[in-house]
């Protein structure tokens, strides 16, 4: 259980199964809200991690704020907060042009969680 | 996570008739899965499936309903019990060191999987080790053309076995396996007459039966694809873990299967998923020979093509694909 926000330890999502150095995990969760922030973005959202406390931060444009305690849970909130799926395979990320997976609100920095 | 302390389950599906009872007695007859607590689902209230396992440790019977539809709270249910009984210090009966779920006729394994997954309890008990499919070799080319389910069952496979092969003659069985190898390319597939293994007969060149295309409703246009990619060296696996969440996430009821053997900094781990949920990744042995495949992601479904999967992973999540030696390996048009 964390003292701080209160989520109790998970048994571990499978996208945490390949890292086991404490180090390795510390920046993987660094890199991994990298890369949600740059996807998020063009969903109006944006995501903060710091790496000490579970769970990752997803916050709109507007200050709403929701705690995710995995990436499966991260999607979830997602779709709940802007009313649509993250979807790999939607034209923004399958299309030919290199600009259209960069366009969306610009990118806002969430609170930590 | 610790998968080593939850029980292992094997899920043993199979159209109706297509000889799963059969092939579960003779490895219990055999000595196999001979400290298996057996759960039989049955949708007809009058079972039968129970009395052809008398070999078995323990059997207990789930009848009058389908598992991965109208009877899944029951065998929900019914598990927690037995993991209950696990635990429990004052419990005198059988402790078992294997699960074997065989389902009914009519029971898709990708819904019982997700249960038992994603089951509060359960999750923590129970490891879903593999999803055994028997294959009727007389009938399986028929019900595969004409039922989504017996289609749906083959695609959720991680072991296809084919039942029956003495029915049938040579041509037929290299024909059978070649339409499985397309629809689940990635299943270990085997042979055999009255759960006794046989010899298959050298693939060659036999050609795979086209499959019609269904869709929701049954029949129809939207097709099952079988491909793979093949991902560049030096994979970022926080980056694909991200991608492939997302893509489960709001594609889960499309991508029925999704395996591979992954290079992670903890070693080479063996990825699978059964539509939206995620098996607990193991680390494999570091083997030379293993190798080959390493990074070589297998993607059955509809509603996405590979060009699709390696564009997305590209502008979604910043990784490569290697293109030269990677193909759709099946549309059933």
């Amino acid at each position: 259980m964390c003292a701080n926000c209160g989520f109790p330890a998970s048994p571990g999502h499978w996208t945490e199964a390949g890292i086991d150095e404490r180090f390795d995990r510390i920046q993987s969760r660094y890199r991994r809200a990298s890369l949600l922030r740059n996807v998020l973005r063009s969903h109006g959202l944006t995501a903060h991690d710091d790496a000490s406390t579970p769970g990752i931060t997803i916050s709109t444009q507007t200050g709403n704020q929701e705690i995710a305690q995995d990436l499966s849970a991260v999607w979830e909130v997602a779709e709940r907060m802007t009313g649509r799926p993250v979807d790999p395979l939607a034209s923004q990320f399958i299309c030919e042009e290199e600009d259209a997976g960069e366009a969306g609100p610009p990118r806002i920095e969430g609170m930590s969680g | 996570m610790h998968p080593e302390s939850r029980i292992p389950l094997t899920l043993l599906g199979g159209f109706l008739g297509s000889g799963k009872t059969t092939w579960l007695r003779h490895q219990l007859h055999a000595g196999e899965m001979a400290q298996s607590l057996v759960i039989v689902n049955e949708a007809a209230d009058v079972p039968v499936d129970d009395m052809l396992l008398s070999r078995s440790s323990e059997i207990r019977l789930l009848a009058g309903g389908c598992a991965c539809c109208n009877g899944k709270d029951r065998l929900i249910a019914l598990l927690r019990e037995v993991c209950d009984e696990r635990v429990d210090e004052s419990f005198t009966g059988a402790q078992h060191t294997h699960l074997v779920l065989e389902t009914s006729g009519l029971a898709d394994p990708g819904p019982i999987v997700d249960a038992i997954r994603t089951d509060a309890v359960l999750m923590h008990h129970i490891l879903v080790r593999e999803i055994v499919v028997v294959v009727d070799a007389l009938h399986g080319i028929a019900y595969l053309k004409s039922e989504p389910l017996g289609r749906s069952q083959v695609e959720t496979a991680d072991q296809l076995i084919i039942t029956k092969a003495d029915a049938v003659d040579d041509a037929a069985l290299r024909q059978l396996s070649a339409t499985l190898n397309v629809i689940n390319p990635g299943a270990k597939l085997s042979a055999t007459v009255m759960g006794s293994e046989v010899t298959l007969p050298e693939a060659g060149d036999a050609d795979a039966v086209q499959l019609p295309a269904f869709n929701s409703s049954g029949s129809g246009a939207n097709p099952v694809i079988s491909t793979s990619i093949r991902l560049a060296g030096g994979t970022d696996w926080t980056a694909f873990g991200l991608w492939l969440s997302a893509l489960l996430h709001a594609r889960g009821d499309d991508v029925v299967r999704v395996k591979g053997v992954i290079r992670t900094p903890s070693g080479r781990l063996l990825l699978q998923s059964v539509r939206k949920i995620v098996q607990s990744p193991e680390i494999l042995p570091d083997s030379v020979t293993a190798r080959k495949d390493e990074n070589c992601i297998v993607f059955i479904g509809k509603g996405f093509k590979r060009r699709d999967l390696q564009m997305s992973l590209k502008r979604f999540a910043g990784l490569h694909c290697e293109g030269a030696d990677v193909q759709d390996q099946r549309e059933a048009t």
